[in-house]
């Protein structure tokens, strides 16, 4: 359990995305105007970076160079979207928003890319 | 030659010949590949290659650039098969509703320069082609390397003289020669038809079009098939074309045509991005509105002053339809609303 100050909750918009480094991690912020979201930068689709592609409007962060899309509330998967994002646990103290950061979470491109045997089972 | 494709919901084999791909030869027989441009740029169908010997026809394929050759990534428009393969594909084997694409030949008649660097022409193929609008095929022309994609701009059921656009850009091969070096009526080689953005009118929907340049062309094709479905009668449509100056504007005749065929019901904008509208509607054909600025800015601000439910189809260059998908789910869009194929 690591609770890290990533930025102060007005320096992300609301509805937009901003990408912060915190300890040599890099992570997006994601404001949705319910809320907020802390999530490692690239759609876990192709890798494209979210800061430049990502999309948000009516609680959706919508990847838009292949509309992988999710409910940021939820965190349910919209469309034809195949994987879920994984999130960093976040606090929103007086005006700071803090992640649990314990290492970077990261995509499994290769096996995704690998097309390993289990991939088809 | 047999190609076995492995895929998460199953395994398929069908045939493949000396000088296809192994995407066209799988499209052709209903074996829903993944894919989106057909021409190696998307690099959607890309798969893996676990058994049999494979010649890449266009290394450099600006698709194949995330693969790892090295594993035996290929993508299957570019690669052609030299013995029974095995190839794994990473996504299930959708449902294919519409036509079987087929090769056929087909003879380039009648161009004409529209402005300073956009023809139409006409495609008489070999055999009738059915095909929904909204799509395209792709064309080979013997001594051009490589094949090029082009939507449909008109609508017909078994059709046999498709009617194409094309834009010519500097430096590019196919251009030149259809402009510059053809001789007579050539014979090409046809693929097709291919594209998801499609338009049917019994989904029974408001719709909008925004075109970027020579993307107008397939949405021309989902006018001509509104105006003969006569869509326009119970529902809305408009259609934002996005060109740079009023000079580089056309099939404003035909526009105004459907405009007329509409009862009221369909909006053609003319967005003009290098220069300001001098009138709010078009001098020459007065049933066609100008707007100043960029045509991804223009719809969204039109659009958003609606508030209407509608499907909306973009197609155009790369850069444009990037901006207008962002527009458009800035706005509010469900990307079940949003057709577009994938060329960059």
């Amino acid at each position: 359990m690591a609770w890290k100050r990533i930025c102060e909750a007005t320096e992300v918009a609301e509805n937009s995305v901003k990408k912060f480094e915190v300890d040599g991690v890099p992570i997006l912020v994601v404001n949705y105007g319910a809320g907020f979201r802390a999530i490692p930068p690239i759609c876990p689709h192709m890798e494209e970076p979210l800061e430049e592609s990502g999309v948000v409007a009516r609680c959706v962060l919508t990847c838009t160079k292949h509309l992988w899309a999710w409910n940021l509330q939820t965190l349910e998967m919209q469309g034809e979207t195949e994987r879920p994002l994984k999130t960093y646990d976040i606090k929103h103290e007086n005006g700071v928003i803090l992640a649990d950061i314990d290492g970077e979470l990261t995509y499994d491109f290769d096996s995704e890319d690998d097309m390993d045997d289990d991939f088809f089972k | 030659m047999q190609i076995t494709v492995q895929a998460k919901s199953g395994e398929l084999t069908f045939d493949c010949g000396q000088h296809e791909s192994i995407l066209y030869a799988g499209l052709r027989q209903g074996v829903p590949l993944p894919f989106e441009c057909a021409t190696g740029t998307c690099g959607t169908c890309r798969a893996r290659v676990m058994a049999g010997d494979i010649d890449v026809q266009w290394k450099q394929a600006p698709g194949a650039a995330r693969l790892k050759p090295d594993k035996g990534d290929i993508l299957m428009c570019q690669t052609r098969a030299r013995s029974d393969c095995v190839v794994r594909v990473p996504s299930e084997l959708a449902i294919a509703d519409a036509a079987r694409p087929a090769a056929r030949r087909g003879i380039i008649r009648a161009i004409r320069r529209l402005t300073k660097d956009v023809a139409h022409f006409d495609l008489h193929l070999s055999a009738p082609m059915s095909f929904q609008a909204g799509q395209f095929v792709v064309i080979e022309a013997a001594g051009v390397a490589g094949g090029r994609a082009y939507s449909m701009v008109n609508f017909a059921a078994d059709c046999e003289r498709l009617e194409l656009l094309i834009k010519r850009k500097p430096g590019g091969r196919f251009g030149d020669w259809l402009f510059d070096e053809l001789q007579g009526e050539p014979a090409v080689q046809v693929f097709g038809p291919l594209g998801r953005a499609v338009f049917r009118p019994a989904e029974d929907r408001n719709i909008a079009c925004i075109a970027g340049g020579s993307g107008i062309a397939g949405m021309m094709a989902i006018l001509d098939h509104a105006v003969q479905a006569d869509h326009f009668r119970s529902h809305a449509g408009a259609l934002y074309f996005g060109v740079r100056t009023l000079a580089d504007a056309f099939y404003l005749e035909q526009l105004s045509r459907y405009v007329a065929a509409s009862h009221g019901n369909l909006d053609v904008v003319i967005a003009l991005s290098d220069e300001a509208a001098a009138t709010p509607l078009h001098a020459a054909f007065p049933l066609l509105k100008l707007a100043s600025g960029m045509v991804h800015a223009v719809a969204a601000s039109e659009m958003a002053a609606r508030d209407r439910d509608v499907l909306t189809y973009v197609a155009g260059p790369p850069v444009m339809v990037d901006s207008t998908i962002r527009s458009l789910i800035a706005g509010g869009a469900a990307i079940k609303d949003i057709r577009y194929d994938k060329f960059g």
